[in-house]
């Protein structure tokens, strides 16, 4: 295999940052000695053991700096921000007897979903939020929600898909009053905004190294002192008892590295990447019509644009943005393994003919003005293209004689 | 990233006969915006000859739904109606050098429109496929209302059955579980209607209520060829040599074949050429024929032969 190949070429353009990051040469060099020198069992009594228990801890405390926890033991190193959320449910409802409900919303990650899906198959019942056509809730909506019976409220801080940002220390603090634990999936919060959980009150929040520049294969879960708790994976004494397995030392170690240097380059997105993103976004919408931003635009992630191009079908683009080697991604049925567009654009009923047609564009500290340049290059000459190829696209065009159909791009229908 | 073939990519990047014909004689629109993918083909027939004299496209989808339709027109021109009927949705694939799996259908769609636009040449309307419900068998793009109704019309209860009907798992089989499904509800159905539902043992072919799919509906003996094979089975019966027609399988065969062959919608067809002790030998026409059908098919005859004998059946073509 040719290492130096990323598919798309060398000097590929990387906006697909809300898949996953490229890791931080600073991390790979904090992990090297622990993959090549210290192989140590963090559990062992002698020598071997002691340098990888001290850098496990280490790492505890930087990830414990960085989302403002006030205490490191309550950090539980898992591996991947979807064991951490299954966790969080499953402990949830197993830990408090008599309770069964669990209240989230309908833009959730599959790791939330999916899990929700499986426990409502076995007596669980969810309830979901409604979402505004922008994505946002509602606070009343969400105490109404609130009973006796709720083991769980969990509401993702920032959306995959479309940045927004939802109030969460605002819904933890309401829930905290009904008596409810609260978890949030913060995957694509943190690094982006800024995270403080001891004033909050938060009982648990998910995230993984892979969104914030450390490999994959590594994840945490916050579990407040305090918070009554029922490991997941059983079978041994680590992390204090509460997730067993053998500690992943070098990516504990990348982790903790990576968490450090997000907190160091905050500032970095919420002003230059920021202000990149925002003139992507400005570069579209003027220079290419009949498009639209999906989302709130007044509460999202700094790096995040998801934008629908009506008439034409996301998959279709994001392979010819791929011949200019720049990656992004899509909401569209195609570019995924359901044929149908993606939960959020369905569940803010953005109408399936424009959600076929979203593209994701997210930035990292990483992204330069001269990416966002090309891009605004290449851009609106692939959706006038791919439009020219559009039965739905009809400016400018003969129309011919006689049909019996006609195609219609403003359908607001949707799919059962 | 979709994994395409060279072949593809250059149809998606290059696209021949993306344009409008205005004055096309034969349209065919298939697919919606709600679906993700809609193409509209536009040909221009010569009326005295039938020579499809140019042909062009405008298609509303992924990578490969683009190219599967650049890659008709280009298969058409030049071709007389009579040829372009004969075009299957494997021969779209195999001028392509593969599509992935996940996308069958965008072939699939491209066969459907033809369709529509030959319909549409003799003045007649052609109703798509995208309107049969949730995509349940994404090779084949083989709808849930198509399901049901093979399950409902012809009272299937496995889901092998189900593939024989509709082909819907018969490509990567992940849907078989789905398609189970989907048996047991309509088996719900039935039963309130007062249809006993066979038991829940591996149920013999011969089991199938021969009756019923003498009575198929409409649709079905329109895309399908249950008159001409019931004619050609007959037919064939005759050519049948004497050492065939003495073996002890031979009644059996003959209605497992007859049963397979009504069963498929295609346009493919399966007839008994010999029998020699265990080994039958086929004659195959339509999709299933050639290329990955054939294979499967063949795959298939043997299971349902071996089962239906209880004998180790080998199955080949001549």
């Amino acid at each position: 295999m040719n290492t130096m190949d990323l598919g798309a070429g060398l000097g590929g353009i990387y906006l697909d940052n809300n898949a996953t990051t490229q890791i931080d040469p600073k991390v790979v060099e904090a992990m090297l000695p622990y993959l090549n020198v210290y192989f140590g069992n963090a559990s062992s009594q002698h020598g071997f053991g002691v340098p990888v228990e001290k850098a496990i801890e280490r790492a505890r405390e930087q990830v414990a700096d960085f989302l403002g926890a006030e205490h490191p033991d309550e950090i539980i190193f898992t591996s991947c921000a979807t064991e951490s959320d299954n966790t969080a449910l499953w402990s949830a409802l197993w830990s408090q007897k008599g309770k069964t409900e669990i209240i989230t919303t309908p833009v959730e990650h599959p790791a939330i979903m999916q899990t929700c899906d499986f426990l409502a198959s076995h007596g669980a019942t969810i309830k979901y939020l409604k979402v505004s056509g922008k994505g946002d809730i509602d606070l009343d909506e969400f105490e109404s929600l609130l009973t006796p019976q709720t083991a769980l409220a969990s509401v993702m801080w920032a959306n995959n898909e479309t940045g927004n940002i939802y109030p969460v220390p605002e819904l933890a603090e309401i829930a905290y009053k009904h008596g409810v634990m609260f978890h949030t999936d913060a995957v694509q919060a943190v690094s982006k905004i800024p995270v403080d959980l001891k004033n909050t009150k938060i009982n648990m929040l998910s995230f993984s190294g892979h969104k914030i520049h450390a490999p994959k294969g590594i994840g945490v879960l916050y579990v407040r002192r305090g918070t009554r708790f029922i490991p997941f994976m059983k079978g041994g004494h680590q992390e204090r008892g509460r997730r067993a397995g053998t500690e992943n030392v070098p990516y504990i170690v990348g982790l903790g590295v990576a968490c450090e240097l997000a907190k160091k380059h905050l500032e970095d997105v919420n002003s230059r990447v920021r202000a990149l993103r925002d003139k992507l976004q400005q570069g579209i919408l003027s220079s290419i019509p009949e498009c639209f931003v999906t989302g709130d635009e007044s509460r999202r992630t700094d790096n995040t644009l998801n934008i629908a191009f009506k008439f034409v079908e996301g998959e279709a683009i994001l392979l010819m943005l791929n011949e200019y080697g720049i990656a992004a991604s899509s909401g569209s049925a195609c570019s995924s393994d359901s044929l149908e567009p993606s939960h959020v654009m369905r569940a803010m009923n953005v109408p399936f003919s424009a959600a076929h047609g979203t593209i994701r564009f997210s930035l990292s500290r990483f992204t330069t003005e001269e990416d966002i340049n090309k891009t605004l290059e290449v851009l609106p000459q692939i959706i006038s293209t791919l439009r020219s190829m559009s039965p739905y696209w009809k400016e400018g065009k003969p129309q011919i004689q006689g049909l019996d159909h006609e195609f219609d791009a403003d359908s607001k229908e949707v799919r059962a | 990233m979709w994994d395409y073939t060279d072949k593809v990519k250059d149809h998606f990047l290059h696209p021949r006969n993306a344009r409008v014909i205005e004055d096309a004689n034969a349209v065919g629109d298939v697919g919606s915006i709600i679906c993700g993918d809609a193409l509209r083909l536009m040909l221009k027939i010569d009326p005295v000859t039938e020579v499809i004299e140019d042909a062009s496209f405008q298609t509303y989808g992924c990578g490969s739904a683009i190219a599967s339709s650049s890659a008709l027109t280009e298969m058409l021109k030049g071709k007389t109606l009579k040829e372009a009927e004969k075009i299957t949705t494997q021969e779209i694939v195999d001028y392509l050098g593969g599509l992935p799996p996940e996308k069958m259908h965008c072939s699939v769609m491209g066969r459907e429109a033809l369709d529509a636009a030959i319909a549409n040449y003799h003045g007649q309307s052609y109703e798509n496929s995208h309107d049969d419900g949730e995509l349940v068998c994404h090779c084949f793009g083989v709808g849930i209302n198509k399901i049901k109704k093979a399950v409902w019309e012809n009272h299937l209860t496995t889901v092998e059955e189900v593939t024989n009907y509709t082909k819907a798992g018969g490509g990567c089989g992940s849907c078989k579980m789905r398609i189970e499904e989907i048996i047991d509800e309509v088996w719900v159905d039935l039963e309130k209607c007062g249809v006993p539902r066979p038991g829940h043992a591996p149920t013999p072919i011969p089991s199938i209520t021969v009756s019923t799919s003498t009575t198929s509906s409409p649709a079905f003996s329109s895309i399908g060829t249950v008159t001409s094979a019931k004619g050609a089975t007959a037919a064939v019966e005759a050519q049948i040599d004497e050492k065939t027609k003495s073996s002890p399988i031979y009644d059996d065969v003959v209605k497992i074949l007859k049963e397979v062959s009504d069963g498929l919608t295609d346009g493919s067809k399966v007839e008994l050429a010999a029998i020699s002790g265990a080994d039958v030998i086929v004659k195959l026409e339509g999709p299933a024929s050639s290329g990955m059908m054939k294979d499967m098919t063949l795959g298939f005859l043997k299971q349902k032969l071996t089962d239906g004998t209880g004998r180790q059946i080998n199955v080949a073509t001549r």
